[in-house]
């Protein structure tokens, strides 16, 4: 089933377009990130999925259906900022957001543990650090246990130790078979937890699909020797690889994804009177392919 | 509906600022009103203008029947208060983007606004009351005459002033969505331009101005006292009229309110 499926979606801001005829589809159990540079449109698109924005055209459906109300009470979302009562404590601004979903008051305890919130779940929103309202956005998301799960930007504001936490807590949730929708800017972190990714620019989808499928894996091998030009010849010689590239610092290889055999180019090149001083195999970053993408 | 109103009692039971503005409008409400009754008991009880006020001002405002129409009018000054609340409540909202969150959380638009015209009603209702309490309290104090419910209609017409000055107050703070300015537009309309308005109106256009919004329901409960030297330099306006048209406005903050917050980039 199709959790999500946007069909040229466009938005605009006066003269801004935010998103121009923007298309895909989100399937279900998958972590789906959205990724894009600043001022991409993530949120924009998230928004108008929430109902808090309205497109320009273009339509969207949820479940194979037209959503409502009721389909957003099924979804936890944590969209841009934190959003609560700031006169309110972390557990009464819960309750507000359980009884909008209609769940019970019994569960708010379990997912303020889960966040580690729950020893100051007393103290007023307007008391806690910005770490601490983000987890109390996705703790939030989490009540009701919904099957869907929105996160724009879910690190925001975290400590490397509270983003490791988050990254877990996702990935954990993706092992129960959650679709998570996530937006985000920092490629690792998509790189880490994410089966498919949607790639925004300008509000352009510049790609969208499983990340194996967009990030098209390539094998690089780096090498270098001592005297770099007999290192060449020898290499010109050697089959297997595709492309070849003298950098500064080393010269780059590349193979189709899994050939790449590093005992075999250290035999050849050592026959071949060249010793090694460097070697080493590298997969294709999503970093570099996003810049790849993004900088056309 | 239960379920909506339940949510609203969830956001403004722990704060502070609504009950405390709210506390000061009830007891401001009797304070006012004690304020003009020792007033008038000066003016009746005293030796010179013994039987003088009674002979000119006729019966003493706050006795039966009349307390119905004199506490609306005076407790009428302070309406601007409900109306601060209402706008508290809205920019709010807009301020902590609670009302985004809402909307995400599983309310419709829809749903989120009608309980904001939900929360004016009941704050309307709830002023009209504490007039009501007030009145009856009054006209006991007063004991020149005996109950009576001649004239009652007054209470109902101070409804209306409350809900509309609260449906103002709600649909400046949807317009506006920042707190200070949509407080500062508030009273500068409800005290200042409308008031201006209203004057030139009257001087100029025939006493159209008493048709301005809330001219309109503020002319349904006019001064009990003085009525006839009144009529001879005002003439009376129509209380039907003015009735029907109440009706038009609200239903027009109404319509535009929810018009508003159903379409608009939240």
């Amino acid at each position: 089933m199709t959790v999500l499926s946007l069909n040229n979606i466009s938005k605009s801001y006066g003269r801004i377009q935010a998103l121009n005829n923007v298309s895909f589809n989100v399937p279900e159990g998958s972590v789906f990130g959205i990724l894009g540079p600043n001022g991409s449109g993530k949120t924009t698109m998230l928004g108008i999925v929430m109902d808090i924005l309205r497109a320009s055209s273009g339509s969207f459906q949820m479940f194979e259906k037209t959503p409502d109300e009721s389909t957003r009470k099924h979804i936890g979302t944590l969209l841009e900022t934190p959003n609560f009562y700031h006169y309110l404590s972390g557990e009464k601004n819960l309750r507000i957001a359980a009884e909008i979903k209609q769940k019970g008051f019994n569960e708010i305890d379990d997912v303020l543990k889960k966040v580690n919130l729950y020893e100051r779940k007393t103290s007023k929103f307007s008391t806690y650090s910005l770490g601490m309202k983000q987890r109390l956005a996705i703790a939030s998301a989490l009540l009701g246990n919904p099957d869907v799960l929105v996160f724009d930007e879910p690190t925001n504001g975290l400590d490397p130790v509270g983003i490791a936490e988050i990254r877990e807590l996702i990935k954990r949730l993706a092992t129960e078979g959650k679709t998570i929708i996530m937006a985000s800017h920092l490629l690792d972190e998509v790189e880490k937890v994410c089966s498919h990714v949607a790639i925004l620019k300008r509000g352009n989808l510049l790609t969208a699909g499983s990340v194996d499928e967009v990030l098209v894996n390539e094998d690089i091998v780096e090498l270098n020797a001592n005297n770099v030009s007999k290192l060449l010849e020898v290499l010109h010689i050697m089959k297997g690889y595709t492309n070849i590239k003298q950098e500064k610092n080393f010269v780059r290889l590349f193979y189709p994804n899994g050939t790449a055999d590093l005992e075999h180019i250290n035999q050849h090149c050592f026959s071949g009177g060249v010793v090694l001083t460097h070697l080493q195999l590298k997969k294709k970053s999503l970093e570099t392919r996003f810049l790849e993408l993004t900088n056309n | 509906m239960f379920h909506l109103l339940k949510i609203e009692w969830l956001k403004v039971k722990n704060y502070r600022t609504f009950w405390i503005l709210s506390a000061l409008f009830l007891i401001s409400i009797f304070g006012i009103n004690y304020i003009v009754f020792n007033v008038q008991q000066k003016i009746y009880n005293s030796q010179q203008a013994k039987g003088m006020a009674g002979m000119i001002l006729g019966a003493p405002p706050y006795s039966f029947p009349t307390t119905w129409q004199m506490t609306s009018f005076v407790s009428s000054f302070l309406l601007f208060i409900p109306g601060l609340l209402m706008i508290i409540s809205i920019t709010n909202e807009y301020s902590y983007k609670t009302h985004r969150q809402n909307i995400i959380d599983g309310l419709s638009r829809t749903q989120f606004i009608v309980v904001k015209m939900l929360l004016a009603v009941i704050m309307a209702l709830a002023s009209s009351v504490m007039v009501f309490g007030t009145a009856l309290t009054f006209g006991f104090i007063d004991g020149s005459s005996s109950l009576s419910f001649e004239s009652f209609q007054y209470i109902p017409y101070f409804f209306i002033q409350a809900l509309s000055f609260s449906s103002v107050a709600l649909l400046i703070g949807v317009l506006c969505r920042r707190s200070g300015i949509a407080i500062g537009v508030y009273f500068l309309y409800t005290v200042v331009l409308e008031n201006v308005c209203a004057g030139l109106l009257n001087h100029y256009a025939n006493y159209s101005g008493r048709y301005l919004p809330l001219q309109t329901t503020d002319n349904l409960i006019p001064l009990p006292i003085l009525r006839s030297a009144q009529k001879q330099f005002i003439p009376e306006a129509n209380i039907s009229v003015l009735l029907c048209l109440s009706v038009v406005y609200l239903a027009l903050y109404f319509f535009i309110i929810k018009r508003k917050f159903e379409t608009d980039d939240l």
